[in-house]
């Protein structure tokens, strides 16, 4: 499945090359390190939009997933500026 | 219940691998960098999880198997009658449910303008003359065309919407396709196909793979009966005419 490989590929780049540049910048940050990274993925699971309707499925749920840690992160965040 | 192949044991070895980074470097070495990485690789585990979970089960070579038997038995029928018409295809609106490929059993064919819609049989009649006869088989267009999740539009960019999220998406056989229409003829380019092209007396009748499956999406696309003009191989790219007929 060359359209998965390369989806996989293009992934796996982004987020190291994500990593690379947020420890050159000197980010000491988790939240941004987590939020980039599910941006990143979000928007390249979209870009591919020639998949099989069962992956979309499966990707659909990990966003939802991924998603849901990004709401709990920015609830804390919330949470810490109120209080 | 997981279903093992290379992307679900590389999605395993990636969860526990970035769950012990993650946690021991937030934990014990208290490192912000090492346990980002280690949710990078969580986050590349969930997705090879998920996509391992699309994978068939079946290995690809026993649905070769199945298929070149069942191309094999086609092949035979089909050189035994010395059939020589090319094979029209035909929507499901002209059949019972599915697209298929009528080829006209007489030699030099005027090819139909009008068909009627056909009974689900292997010989049918398609015309009032006697000689309107055929052959009505189901190709590897008639299961590509039922793997697309709905039916395309008649517009260029629709068919080529719909062309390359079977071949690149679903099937994987190519790295893209391009669609010009003009008038009643259709002209498609698919790049970098991976399926070899074979010239024997049945592909000449009813195209190869390729252009089969291409045939019998534009046949559903345009809900009108389709004949495969001209196939042509080069290198990286395999050219496809179709005419559409009545």
């Amino acid at each position: 499945m060359k359209i998965y490989n390369s989806y996989i590929l293009i992934v796996a780049l982004l987020l190291l090359l994500t990593t690379v540049i947020l420890v050159a910048t000197g980010q000491n940050s988790l939240d941004i390190y987590y939020t980039i990274y599910i941006i990143e993925a979000l928007i390249v699971t979209e870009l591919y939009v020639y998949f099989n309707a069962k992956a979309r499925r499966g990707l659909n749920l990990v966003s939802a997933i991924l998603f849901g840690g990004f709401l709990f992160i920015a609830s804390l965040q919330v949470i810490k500026i109120l209080a | 219940m997981l279903n093992k192949n290379p992307y679900t044991w590389a999605g395993l070895g990636l969860l526990v691998a970035g769950s012990l980074v993650s946690l021991s470097s937030y934990f014990i070495l208290l490192l912000t960098w090492l346990t980002a990485l280690g949710i990078s690789m969580l986050i590349l585990s969930f997705i090879l999880l998920a996509l391992g979970r699309t994978i068939p089960k079946l290995p690809p070579e026993v649905s070769a198997l199945l298929l070149e038997t069942g191309i094999d038995n086609i092949a035979s029928l089909v050189e035994e009658l010395r059939i020589s018409s090319k094979a029209i295809y035909l929507p499901s609106s002209l059949t019972s449910g599915r697209p298929q490929a009528l080829i006209p059993l007489h030699s030099n064919p005027s090819l139909p303008t009008k068909i009627k819609a056909l009974p689900q049989r292997l010989i049918v009649r398609y015309g009032a003359s006697p000689d309107d006869t055929g052959l009505l088989l189901s190709t590897t267009g008639t299961t590509a065309v039922g793997m697309l999740e709905s039916r395309p539009g008649p517009t260029s960019e629709e068919l080529e919407s719909a062309l390359t999220s079977l071949f690149m998406g679903i099937l994987g056989v190519a790295s893209g396709t391009r669609v010009v229409t003009t008038e009643n003829h259709i002209k498609v380019e698919i790049y970098n196909p991976r399926i070899e092209n074979k010239t024997t007396w049945f592909h000449q009748c009813l195209g190869g793979p390729l252009a089969s499956i291409v045939a019998s999406v534009a046949a559903e696309a345009w809900d009108r009966p389709v004949t495969i003009k001209q196939e042509e191989h080069l290198r990286g790219r395999c050219s496809i005419e179709l005419e559409v007929l009545g």
